[in-house]
């Protein structure tokens, strides 16, 4: 297959707010799967969504949102599980197959006076909302999670 | 017609097929698992995608159809299926 006749890819849009574990990975799913399908996907990561990417966030498992119960707490185990990947390692194959870019959200940055620095480095930078919109202004797909 | 000995044809041995265990693995791990090494290894190799995952069913024949890569069997066993691929490109 010769690249200069392929048609540019599909492109999904996400913005991500929440930090809990029955967002992140469905959010983690959903980016991964359009990845494998060949979608360039953007996420920007605002609010909880940017706190999720903190350092010292990622470096221990997300917890599930209160008033579950019964499905809270097998969500729980479910997530110790031997082989139950993180929702940071499924994003992290993602970028290894496919188009994958995550921004910080600029004022959420300001806001909760966050550094690029303390950001895990699968947020490649940070972006203003205009430019993301420019950015995935041809998306087919778009989420708000 | 020459007494020449003709050298014993080429035993077409079939391609030792990669195994992909992705048992255990959540939707679409398998597929990414997939995607992955049909990127990673050459044209003609063949896989033995293993997956728990329902959504694999229908998530690999179609990823495969749109991909232009072979489908040559699924084999379902107990517990989980056996896809049988085949890279058919670069």
């Amino acid at each position: 297959m010769s690249s200069s006749d392929a048609p540019p890819p599909e492109q999904m849009a996400v913005v991500l707010t929440e930090n809990s574990a029955d967002k992140l990975l469905p959010f983690a799913t959903l980016v991964s799967g359009a990845v494998a399908l060949g979608f360039r996907v953007d996420v920007l990561a605002s609010y909880w969504g940017l706190v999720a990417f903190r350092k010292t966030a990622t470096a221990s498992p997300p917890s599930v949102s209160p008033g579950h119960g019964e499905d809270g707490a097998r969500l729980e185990s479910a997530l110790k599980a031997p082989r139950a990947p993180s929702w940071k390692s499924i994003l992290e194959m993602a970028k290894s197959i496919g188009e994958l870019h995550i921004y910080a959200c600029s004022q959420s940055m300001e806001i909760l006076g966050l550094s690029k620095d303390e950001l895990d480095p699968l947020v490649e930078g940070v972006t203003g909302v205009a430019t993301f919109i420019d950015r995935t202004r041809s998306a087919s797909v778009s989420y708000f999670i | 017609m020459s007494e020449t000995e003709t050298p014993p044809a080429p035993v077409s041995a079939a391609p030792p097929r990669m195994v992909v265990d992705a048992r255990g693995s959540w939707c679409p791990g398998p597929l990414m698992e997939l995607v992955r090494v049909i990127k990673d290894e050459p044209v003609g190799t063949e896989f033995e995608l293993l997956s728990s995952d329902e959504g694999s069913r229908k998530d690999i024949p179609m990823w495969l159809e749109k991909a232009h890569h072979q489908l040559i069997e699924v084999r379902p066993e107990s517990g989980f299926d056996r896809f049988i691929v085949r890279k058919t490109h670069d």
